[in-house]
């Protein structure tokens, strides 16, 4: 008997077996789209495209199997098989929702252009979404070689966007700096793929995760792709890109790099270099502990004597990265998942307090903290938000960050006491740079030559900011709904490689 | 028995080699009788003849692609198709099909009027075809003159222009000299072993411990020079001098042309020599090759950071992107016999588009002569520039672009004979010659300019070109298979 009509739950398995292939193709079909359209649909038919592909996304969240750690929603399209390479994508636990964050964070970049980008509008839109596709492509590869290729073509629309809509002349130097560093860094982790190609025969993750390296071997290749998640990440001495980029960037490129593009290497970390290589991970731990420790105390430190906001936040989120490759190396289960709360709170609080000093720099066109003072006065609401997450970043208890911190900190102090105290120093720094920050843009006294027009903050930027406050608040209080998906993969992780 | 039916079936081989000369031949007269006739008021012709080139070319093409002898060895040895001629001989008549549509508007925009332009590209076009199914020393070297006297006439043809002439002065006495070279290469080997064909050499190498000591050096040294004499051709870094003085004063159609056809044309015949008939001596010839593709990324990646002038720059780069090639070479094996083509082809698509984009720009009244003169060009004209930003990001190697997957498959074809280091290199070389490329992308679209340039539009032929190569470029990564079975069962087939 031929069926004629499908069921409902027959529907409902095509359509999660196609969602990845969605996701990935439908922002590419909106640039393509937007390429075509006469100029004053643009911005709006951009904003319904990402808007429609993050409600498409969170389909992945509430079909998400909680019970398994296997990757789900896999989808296998045949591209390469002279080479035995497939595209191969699937979504677990640890990258459920940095697809989510990717696509939560494209429409809110979007917004943030929607006044302030008057030059090449459709370009910026095109940049954005192409950006995406690379984004969510990168989170959900299940191939070695594809996450390459998907982690180095973020690089040209992040080029273009930090070159073309930066704020000075300073930005090609930016751009120059971020484009050199990170493919400095994954040129080499490219020659580990291959070496690891010729091994095994194949690039598929899941093969891989079942292949044994021999120890040296390991080593090698961990420092490979270590040369490149450590630019990304980024870990101390190669952290120069990062303010520049950040400082130049516009406050969009500013919100998905800090948002998206840093998790891409504690990601690798976690996805790679932790089950492919436990022997070279644990024989690194002190290695990645100790730069992680610089990087925390020396980038809370520095950013205490910033004047610039953009390069305070950039700086923080150094210090805030280190701790999540603190929590990463600790490999036990509160420190990983931890690491990948804070992350997620990362990529919200920081990429908040971007578009906060995106607003200020809108009015002002300045981004230096002298000129500041007294905000309160003449923008209230804004004082307010800013507060917020002012509050997020030094990590108190009820945000997002507090967890992700306090588990890092739990699963930290069980492999090594002193590595805890001195990162928890960390948390007082970061009160520190955060408060003061805070005072000497928005209390004192005004500064009337500069800052003494009343000009809060509009609708449009409210509605930026309230995603961003009901999530923090949402992971703060009830860390529950986002731990839960988590937790089979991460154990999964740490069962592998017998770390405990 | 006459000299027809001795041939009868040999010329039905050469049957897309033989229509192209006859073509030139027929144009040539066409175009001498026409353009002297006073009846006709002396016509300018060279539009005329370069579409009917064209049109030869993409006949000859046709022919090749739907010509039924696959395999075959003909004229007494002294020329052989299979495959691999066949496949680059369609690259080669494909490349020069996009070097004419792309002279097209240069040759009436500069008042060009010398139709003979157009019948030397034929000519050298068709010696290359020669060049690549040469199978014996004579038809080589051959097939070399003659492409190489078309081309010192090509680089020297703007007679106005002291750097043309320069050009083709300097690119002559090289050019003879590597000749001479070769022949040298060729006499020892002939002197020594008495042989010259092809593939009776490989029968005379085979297992090499058989060459007698005293006659091994010389063989070794006619190698040697055959070798230096093509990497001279091929512009490979020790040789390279005359590279970027030639690309620099040729005008730019030529300059598009010598970037392009006669490296896969010498790239083929320098396979053919090399990895087939002295495939046992490898391992000794592997070192130079191996030295020369070393220096030539590194001079690629380093000399062109400091050019100031597009076509010089491109010369660099092209010495650099022979370096990569010269990699795969090196391995010998199949899957740097596959990187290699693949490497080829990517290669040819992102220098006609990068010279498409060269050209189109220079027929504005203040010619293009300088890096500099790309200022603005994001705002003057955004689509030129998005296309040649992603033609320079491809050059660059930055994935999802095709020129991503030809260095990925020429490291992995390194990594699998071994050769760690040299890939390493590699990379590093690749990442050193990102900053000129970007450089270029830098110049376009962030520094600003006091003045406006007032472009004209692209002409017909140069957007097709422009567009082809950008979609080729952009979604290779969706359908990679293709060519890459093509090349895959290429190299199998020239290896076994």
């Amino acid at each position: 008997m031929i069926k004629t009509s499908l069921t409902k739950k027959e529907i409902l398995f095509m359509w999660n077996d196609s969602l990845l292939v969605f996701l990935l193709m439908f922002p590419l079909l909106g640039a393509a789209l937007v390429f075509f359209l006469p100029f004053s649909y643009v911005r709006s038919t951009a904003l319904s495209v990402s808007l429609i592909n993050f409600i498409a996304s969170l389909f992945l969240w509430i079909q998400f199997d909680h019970s398994t750690p296997q990757f789900q929603f896999v989808t296998k399209i045949t591209w390469l098989p002279i080479s035995n390479l497939h595209i191969y994508m699937g979504i677990d636990g640890i990258s459920l929702f940095f697809v989510i964050l990717s696509t939560f964070l494209v429409p809110i970049c979007i917004l943030v252009g929607w006044v302030s980008i008057q030059t090449y509008v459709r370009e910026y839109v095109i940049a954005f979404l192409i950006l995406e596709s690379c984004m969510i492509a990168v989170f959900c590869m299940l191939d070695l070689l594809l996450f390459y290729v998907f982690f180095e073509s973020v690089l040209i629309p992040m080029f273009l966007i930090i070159g073309i809509w930066g704020s000075r002349e300073r930005k090609i130097r930016a751009a120059y700096q971020f484009f050199l560093y990170t493919l400095f860094g994954s040129v080499l982790m490219l020659l580990a793929i291959i070496l690891i190609y010729f091994q095994t025969g194949t690039t598929d993750l899941q093969v891989l995760y079942t292949t044994s390296f021999s120890e040296k071997r390991q080593i090698l290749l961990w420092l490979a792709f270590f040369a490149s998640f450590a630019v990304k990440v980024p870990m101390v001495p190669v952290h120069i890109w990062l303010p520049e980029a950040h400082v130049e960037a516009p406050t969009s490129g500013s919100v998905i790099l800090a948002g998206v593009l840093l998790k891409l290497g504690t990601y690798g970390f976690l996805r790679f270099s932790i089950p492919m290589f436990p022997e070279a991970s644990l024989y690194f731990t002190p290695l990645i502990y100790t730069m992680s420790i610089i990087a925390v105390i020396y980038a809370s430190l520095t950013t205490i004597r910033q004047i610039d906001l953009k390069k305070v936040i950039a700086y923080s989120s150094v210090a805030h990265m280190a701790f999540v490759t603190i929590g990463l190396f600790s490999l036990n289960v509160q420190g990983i998942e931890g690491s990948i709360l804070l992350m997620l709170s990362h990529g919200l609080v920081s990429s908040a307090l971007f578009l906060c000093v995106g607003c200020l720099y809108d009015r002002h066109k300045t981004r230096l903290i002298p000129y500041y003072g007294a905000c309160v006065h003449t923008m209230p609401i804004f004082s307010v938000i800013f507060l917020f997450f002012t509050l997020g970043n030094l990590s108190l208890p009820g945000t997002s960050s507090f967890v992700g911190e306090f588990l890092i900190l739990v699963g930290a102090f069980q492999n090594n006491t002193l590595i805890t105290t001195l990162a928890a120093t960390g948390m007082v720094l970061g009160a520190a740079y955060s408060l003061w920050l805070y005072n000497r843009v928005v209390f004192g006294n005004f500064k009337p030559n500069f800052i003494n027009v009343y000009s809060d903050c509009n609708r449009r930027e409210v509605f930026m900011f309230l995603p961003l406050i009901i999530a923090v608040l949402w992971m703060g209080i009830y860390p529950e709904v986002f731990l839960d998906p988590m937790h089979c993969s991460v154990a999964n992780v740490i069962q592998h490689g017998n770390f405990n | 028995m006459n000299f027809i039916s001795l041939f009868a079936n040999d010329f039905q081989a050469v049957f897309p080699e033989l229509f192209l000369v006859t073509a030139t031949i027929v144009l040539l007269v066409y175009g001498i009788v026409l353009s002297t006739s006073n009846r006709y008021d002396y016509p300018i012709l060279i539009g005329n003849v370069s579409w009917l080139a064209i049109f030869s070319l993409g006949f000859a093409f046709l022919l090749l692609i739907s010509d039924p002898f696959k395999n075959s060895i003909l004229f007494y040895n002294s020329l052989l198709i299979d495959p691999f001629a066949s496949f680059l001989k369609g690259l080669i008549i494909l490349c020069s099909i996009c070097a004419i549509l792309m002279s097209l508007d240069y040759l009436k925009q500069k008042s060009f009027h010398a139709f003979e332009y157009v019948i030397l590209i034929l000519f050298s076009t068709c010696s290359m075809l020669i060049m690549v199914s040469a199978y014996d020393f004579l038809s080589m070297y051959l097939a070399i003159e003659l492409q190489s006297l078309c081309f010192y006439v090509l680089a020297a043809s703007k007679r106005s222009s002291e750097f043309s002439t320069e050009a083709g002065l300097k690119y002559f006495i090289l050019s003879a000299f590597a000749s001479g070279i070769i022949l040298f290469g060729c006499s020892m080997i002939y002197g020594l072993t008495g042989i010259t064909n092809f593939g009776e050499l490989v029968i005379f190498f085979t297992g090499n411990a058989a060459i007698p000591f005293h006659l091994s050096s010389g063989i070794l040294l006619g190698i040697l020079f055959i070798s230096v004499g093509l990497l001279f051709k091929l512009t490979a870094a020790p040789f390279h001098m005359w590279a970027p003085d030639v690309y620099e004063g040729s005008p730019t159609p030529v300059t598009a042309f010598f970037a392009i056809v006669p490296k896969l044309a010498i790239l083929g015949l320098f396979i053919r020599f090399l990895l087939f008939s002295c495939y046992d001596l490898m391992n000794v010839c592997q070192s130079i090759i191996i030295f020369c593709s070393l220096a030539s990324m590194m001079i690629g990646a380093l000399a062109a950071l400091s050019q100031k002038r597009i076509k010089r720059m491109l010369a660099f780069s092209s010495i650099g992107h022979i370096g990569y090639i010269l990699m795969g070479f090196a391995c010998g094996t199949i899957d740097g016999m596959q990187s290699l083509l693949l490497y080829m082809v990517i290669y040819s698509f992102m220098t006609i588009g990068a010279f498409a984009v060269v050209l189109s720009l220079q027929h504005q009244s203040p010619s293009m002569k300088y890096i500099e003169d790309f200022t603005m060009l994001g705002k003057m004209n955004p689509i030129i520039a998005v296309t040649m930003s992603m033609i320079l990001f491809s050059m660059a190697g930055i994935p999802p672009l095709a020129g991503f997957f030809a260095k990925y498959y020429i490291f992995l074809a390194a990594i699998e004979s071994g050769w760690y280091w040299l890939a390493t290199i590699g990379v590093l070389t690749s990442v050193i010659s990102c900053f000129y490329y970007i450089r270029i992308m830098k110049i376009m679209y962030f520094e600003k300019r006091k003045g406006w340039i007032y472009t004209q539009g692209v002409d017909r032929e140069k957007s097709v070109i422009l567009a082809m190569t950008l979609f080729f470029l952009c979604f290779f990564f969706f359908v990679p298979s293709p060519l890459l079975v093509m090349t895959h069962k290429i190299a199998l087939a020239f290896c076994v």
